[in-house]
């Protein structure tokens, strides 16, 4: 297994804010990593710094043996970054369809990974020229999932999968998740402790913007004092 | 049994349908009443012409509006320019109409200096590997944009230009749209180079916009942290390109200029409209680039900056074409004046004449017609690229979420700097169609301005439909005031109709406006906040 990402000690301020101060972690090809921690420890703006979105101001992040320093969001994100944002961040004016087109960075790439969305999620097919905003909010998670897979990406940026899905909807989720891994490495922001530990095989704990901990998720789980003080009651 | 409950729950979903949409019934049972009461307070016929005209004023005020929508959705930049550059549009669409040989006489001088600038991605380069200390790259963009600046300045002086000169009765402009207007127009004397060798001319005009574009380069990398990526070829082939263009025009620029003078009303009024279309894209995306990019999310800023802006090309406007008002000739096309005119019903539509008769009353065809088919087509193309095109779907998702269209590797920035030019290309075309209706006027802008941004309150602000139908409804209510000022509205209980006096035109348009946004807060196709 060789390095895909590697985070070296970033430090991103949003405005006047210091929100990481200091972020160092790596993830190894095909492997899924969970990121950790409290509400507002900065877990989001990591993936977003990871991006560029919210470019951190020292520190580097290497993505497949390139320093990502002073390039642009799409220019990160068409190295190979898929990113699915938090609270289903999928475009309401548009069709199904044209959420999953929009995605493309080649012609027929849609086309191309058909069978492997619709085969995860066979409710998009059904719902293909429906408008975003008409989806429920299960199917709007299903429809941001699936728009990370448009392209060929080595590195999925998964924020909060589960947040606000019904129970059968996240097992469906997690299955898709498990599924898609094969095909791309995955680095998940989660709250639900139960869900992270059952997808990821290391975990990376972000604790007021700073990286505090990391593992093997098999290790954290029969590691109470840790849970306890970072994550609150397992 | 097993049809009922998917009646009932469809019943259920039109019943719910009605009650969210009540306000927007309201608003179309008033705007009904509105026209009705209308059409039986007038003639027929001076309601026909009336709404004709309503739709024509909201045709044009439609061509700006959208833009200004399109921009504010998409970028969140309320671009308060946006009337100038409509009248900046009537203007130099109304030099390339009446006067191409000043048109192509400015082709060259401003084509070389650009060809300078456009290596701009080479002066980044050499700018971020150049060698300096903190306070040398402070002083040497400063330096480089100055002399760059003056040597353009100085440069411009001596190229040869026959231009009007507002401050001279026998050469202001109006002149020459009188003259072109009867058909008496003669080829302006052709200039020379002043003082100076052309060779030396042309390349220090290259030059001073090369440095010119170095020292925006420089000012430009003086902060950034990465060399800049070598220059593509396009930047050299474009820059290539456009200096051709400059020496090509200078070489042929005399039987250019009569061939030009030669050609009828008709094609010079659409060559005007293609062109001044053209050059305002070119003119909105460097303001996009040079002006606004440094400036998103910075509200305030972004509003000082498009509002002096506007002051500048309104100054700039009058200092070289003067503040009288002028016209701008009807192309003959839609100004017939001979024999069977003014027409008579729909088959005279296609004869040439400037007016005809359609339900009693007289329509001008360029005024009503042809204005109303411009809003019509422009309406049509931007609905189709918004619908069916990339372009358009990254704009209907750009409008909801830019970074996260972004985050899908898409360059969101290219796409804002596309918007802006199309919304400005749309806006100066709308300048120079007003042009031979309105005439024109320095105030053209700030009048429009106030329409548009009615209208787009009215449609809902982001809403390209919306604004569409704020341009319809402010349109069709202010030519229905004015014309009621005239006839007077009859009102039950008063002796005499009440007549609106002009000053009452603006407020009942503000008013309804009022009315939209109690019932409506968000517009008639706003999204809800």
């Amino acid at each position: 297994m060789s390095t895909l990402l590697d985070v070296r000690d970033i430090h991103t301020y949003i405005g006047q804010f210091h929100i990481l101060e200091g972020v160092s972690f790596s993830v190894q090809e095909g492997e899924i990593v969970a990121l950790l921690g409290r509400n507002g420890a900065g877990k989001t703006t990591t993936l977003k710094s990871i991006l560029g979105l919210t470019p951190p101001r020292t520190g580097d992040v290497e993505f497949g043996g390139e320093i990502l320093r002073g390039r642009h969001s799409y220019d990160i994100a068409a190295m190979g970054i898929g990113f699915v944002p938090e609270h289903r961040a999928i475009f309401g004016a548009l069709s199904v369809e044209e959420n999953l087109r929009l995605a493309e960075r080649s012609k027929g790439d849609l086309e191309r990974k058909e069978e492997l969305i619709f085969g995860l999620f066979p409710d998009l097919k059904r719902l293909i020229n429906l408008p975003g905003t008409n989806l429920s909010g299960g199917q709007q998670q299903m429809l941001a999932v699936a728009r990370a897979l448009v392209p060929d990406n080595r590195l999925l940026l998964i924020d909060e999968p589960s947040e606000g899905l019904a129970p059968v909807l996240i097992e469906q989720m997690m299955e898709a998740i498990r599924q898609l891994s094969s095909e791309s490495t995955v680095l998940l922001v989660e709250q639900n402790f139960i869900v992270a530990s059952r997808l990821a095989s290391r975990y990376v704990i972000v604790e007021e913007g700073v990286s505090v901990a990391a593992g093997d998720m098999a290790d954290l789980v029969n590691d109470e004092a840790t849970i306890r003080k970072y994550l609150g009651a397992a | 049994m097993t049809t009922t409950a998917p009646t009932a729950t469809r019943a259920a979903n039109a019943s719910r349908w009605l009650r969210s949409n009540r306000g927007r019934f309201g608003l179309a049972a008033f705007f009904g009443f509105v026209l009705i009461y209308s059409l039986f307070a007038m003639e027929t016929d001076d309601f026909f012409i009336t709404i004709i005209r309503g739709l024509a004023v909201g045709a044009i005020t439609f061509l700006v509006v959208s833009g200004l929508s399109l921009i504010l959705g998409l970028m969140d930049v309320l671009n308060l320019a946006h009337g100038e550059l409509y009248m900046l549009g009537a203007y130099v669409g109304w030099m390339i109409y009446v006067r191409p040989d000043t048109f192509l006489d400015l082709v060259t001088p401003i084509a070389l200096a650009l060809s300078g600038m456009a290596l701009l991605p080479l002066w980044r380069r050499i700018a971020s590997q150049w060698p300096s200390g903190k306070w040398l790259r402070i002083i040497v963009p400063v330096v480089a944009m100055v002399v760059g600046l003056v040597i353009i300045v100085f440069l411009f002086s001596k190229f040869p230009l026959s231009i009007w000169n507002p401050d001279v009765f026998t050469e202001a402009p109006t002149n020459d749209a009188v003259a072109l207007d009867a058909g008496t127009q003669v080829v302006p004397e052709h200039a020379g180079f002043e003082g100076i060798s052309p060779l030396l001319g042309l390349i220090g005009m290259w030059l001073g916009g090369a440095v010119l574009g170095f020292g925006i380069a420089a000012a430009v990398e003086r902060k950034a942290e990465v060399a800049a990526p070598k220059p593509e070829r396009s930047a050299f082939v474009i820059s290539g390109a456009v200096a051709l263009l400059a020496v090509v025009v200078l070489a042929v620029n005399n039987p250019l200029t009569e061939w030009w003078y030669g050609l009828g009303t008709t094609p010079r009024f659409f060559a005007a409209m293609l062109l001044t279309t053209v050059l305002a894209f070119g003119l909105g995306t460097f303001i996009e680039v040079v002006f606004i990019r440094p400036l998103y999310e910075r509200l305030l800023y972004q509003i000082m900056m498009t509002l002096g802006l506007g002051f500048i090309l309104l100054e700039a406007v009058r200092s070289v074409w003067g503040r009288p008002q002028f016209t701008m000739p009807k192309p003959a096309a839609f100004n017939g004046r001979g024999d069977g005119c003014p027409g008579e019903g729909f088959g005279d539509l296609f004869s040439g004449c400037g007016t005809i008769k359609l339900f009693g009353s007289r329509v001008r065809m360029y005024n009503e017609v042809f204005i109303i088919l411009v809003g019509v087509v422009v309406l049509v193309v931007i609905t189709l690229i918004l619908k069916k095109s990339r372009l358009g779907m990254t704009i209907r998702a750009g409008v909801q979420d830019s970074e996260m269209v972004e985050a899908l590797g898409i360059n969101v920035r290219r796409v804002f700097t596309i918007t802006f030019g199309l919304g400005v290309a749309l806006a100066a075309l709308g300048g120079v169609v007003a042009g031979p209706a309105l005439g024109l006027s320095t105030g053209m802008g700030a009048s429009v301005l106030l329409l548009a941004l009615i209208a787009m309150a009215i449609g809902g602000l982001t809403s390209f439909p919306g604004a569409a139908a704020g341009a319809v409804i402010v349109g069709v209510m202010q030519q229905l005031m004015i014309r009621f000022g005239s006839v007077g509205i009859p009102i039950p209980g008063l002796a005499e109709p009440f007549k609106p006096s002009p000053a009452l035109v603006p407020v009942s348009v503000i008013l309804l406006m009022v009315v939209v946004l109690l019932v409506l807060p968000n517009g008639l196709f706003g999204r809800e906040e």
